[in-house]
């Protein structure tokens, strides 16, 4: 019931900032793909370079989306509306909170990430997105919405999430094989950025895009933040003394 | 029935809150008087778990609250001190949204919404977003909201800061309504003569601990019923008196411009805070 409410709260957001949400998911994964795709125009394994690069911008896509939709607007309510007073006073279960933010913001990564499937569909790549792409690509935005609540609860002013994209979000966005194959960086520096979760969901998601047998263990990476974010917000809201 | 226990809030090394024990009866208007800094807007997030203790505890109806304790949320309501509300949402989103936060059916927040918007004047506004409102309408809205989920305690932390003095008349009035319906209210206001009128009890708070608590007029007969103002170069100068005739024997001797009058509460608290100061 908590879950539903807090759907209802994001989908009226939605529903309110729908061209923007839609413009803001839009503009920087159309320039990755034109600027790397069309513009630098290569190949990849003999393969056109676009063809490489869409399964990862459909990827970071949804980590942006997903974690731009819940940790900005959970910061300023916390910090600046004191919106998030209303939920903590309510009989809401504050778990149902959590979890509603967590669905909410994976569901925007998912429609970030469709606008850009929609935008190349055109092209005809052949590449393959099916069922269990989307599902991947929910978990993922999943984690990146439980690690948008985990910062916007550790922020303490507004700068502190866009400082946090900055240092984390970004390089990951372009280090997680998501523009080239991690396969060329020295070791230590490349299983590191094998176990960020946007590296699994890239490998996976271009695993089933080009029809190659791939491993799914990433999925558990993925359920492996998911929890420990998730229990980290949990620990937050129940146990934090002074929200 | 609201009770603290040894109720106290450390922030970092600055004691908030000092170990206060406290029973607010059912259907009491209780007031918490006291200077900036005193400790009261701490006390009432502890209240409503925005904050928790650093030790002590809070027993509604002799259940002890915490984060976890839906039954006993779902009995408070909360006007806090500031506009805790989402921006961008407009009037009819906040209240739906925190009606919804209640497990209220939805055609009811609605129904309630309409009475409580008809009530307050928000009506011809109900569709302007939350940052178009002034203070006044944004205060009145948290009232609404406040009350959409029928509270048992009403939880008020400075409710008509920023209302005009008609707004401000309405919502004392409002208040007694509410308190003679049966709904327990715990206030703290800057505007003492009105908590002397609405409230049963009040404590006095200073530098996080409760000076006393008593009845306004028992507060005022210990302090002296009759007060003199004594205007001296430095500024007035008050002495209270527990009889008329000790007061007018004092006004006697004196030769500068002086008036006699009956002591308030807002005596009582300048008294108490002005100690403390000193």
């Amino acid at each position: 019931m908590g879950i539903i409410t807090i759907l209802w709260e994001k989908w009226r957001e939605f529903v309110r900032d729908f061209s923007r949400i839609t413009l803001a998911a839009m503009v920087a994964p159309l320039m990755y793909l034109i600027v790397f795709g069309w513009g630098i125009r290569t190949t990849m394994n003999g393969q056109p370079y676009l063809y490489f690069l869409i399964p990862g911008v459909v990827s970071l896509t949804t980590m942006n989306g997903s974690f731009n939709a819940i940790a900005q607007n959970l910061n300023v309510q916390r910090l600046y509306e004191k919106a998030f007073d209303q939920v903590i006073i309510s009989p809401t279960p504050l778990w149902q909170f959590i979890a509603g933010q967590i669905i909410a913001g994976a569901l925007r990564g998912l429609y970030a990430g469709g606008i850009i499937l929609l935008l190349v569909f055109p092209i005809k790549t052949g590449l393959v997105f099916n069922f269990l792409s989307f599902i991947i690509l929910f978990l993922n935005g999943a984690v990146f919405s439980s690690i948008g609540i985990v910062v916007s609860f550790l922020a303490r002013n507004h700068a502190d999430v866009p400082r946090f994209s900055n240092y984390f979000i970004m390089p990951m966005a372009y280090l997680c094989n998501t523009f080239f194959s991690t396969d060329n960086i020295p070791h230590g520096a490349r299983e590191l950025i094998a176990i960020l979760p946007l590296s699994q969901t890239s490998r996976m998601i271009r695993g089933i895009a080009s029809g190659v047998q791939t491993s799914l263990a990433g999925i558990l990476f993925l359920l492996l933040y998911l929890t420990v974010c998730t229990g980290i917000a949990l620990i937050f809201v129940y146990q934090k003394k002074n929200l | 029935m609201i009770e603290l226990r040894h109720l106290t809030k450390i922030f970092d090394n600055s004691t908030a809150v000092d170990a206060i024990d406290l029973i607010i009866k059912s259907g009491e208007f209780f007031g918490l008087l006291g200077p900036n800094g005193a400790g009261k807007t701490t006390t009432i997030s502890m209240l409503s778990t925005l904050l928790l203790p650093s030790s002590g505890e809070i027993l509604i109806d002799k259940e002890l609250l915490s984060r976890k304790r839906q039954d006993l949320k779902q009995k408070i309501s909360v006007i806090t001190q500031e506009y805790s509300m989402r921006q961008d949402m407009d009037m009819d989103e906040i209240m739906e949204y925190q009606g919804r936060l209640y497990f209220i059916p939805v055609r009811k927040i609605r129904a309630r919404t309409e009475e409580l918007f008809a009530f307050a004047g928000l009506t011809e506004h109900r569709h302007k977003t939350i940052r178009k409102l002034s203070g006044g309408m944004k205060r009145k809205l948290m009232v609404c909201r406040a009350l959409l989920t029928e509270p048992q305690i009403l939880l008020l932390d400075e409710p008509t800061a920023g209302m005009d003095a008609i707004s401000r008349r309405q919502m004392w009035n409002l208040l007694r309504q509410l308190n003679e319906q049966g709904i327990t209210i715990l206030l703290t206001t800057h505007y003492i003569e009105e908590a002397q009128s609405l409230c049963h009890r009040v404590a006095l708070m200073n530098d996080g601990k409760l000076t006393d608590v008593d009845t306004p007029a028992h507060l005022i007969e210990k302090l002296g019923a009759f007060a003199v103002d004594e205007l001296r170069p430095e500024g007035v100068r008050s002495r209270y008196f527990p009889g008329r005739e000790q007061a007018i024997a004092y006004l006697s001797g004196i030769k500068g411009r002086c008036t006699l009058r009956d002591t308030t509460l807002e005596d009582v608290f300048v008294e108490q805070a002005g100690k403390h100061l000193s």
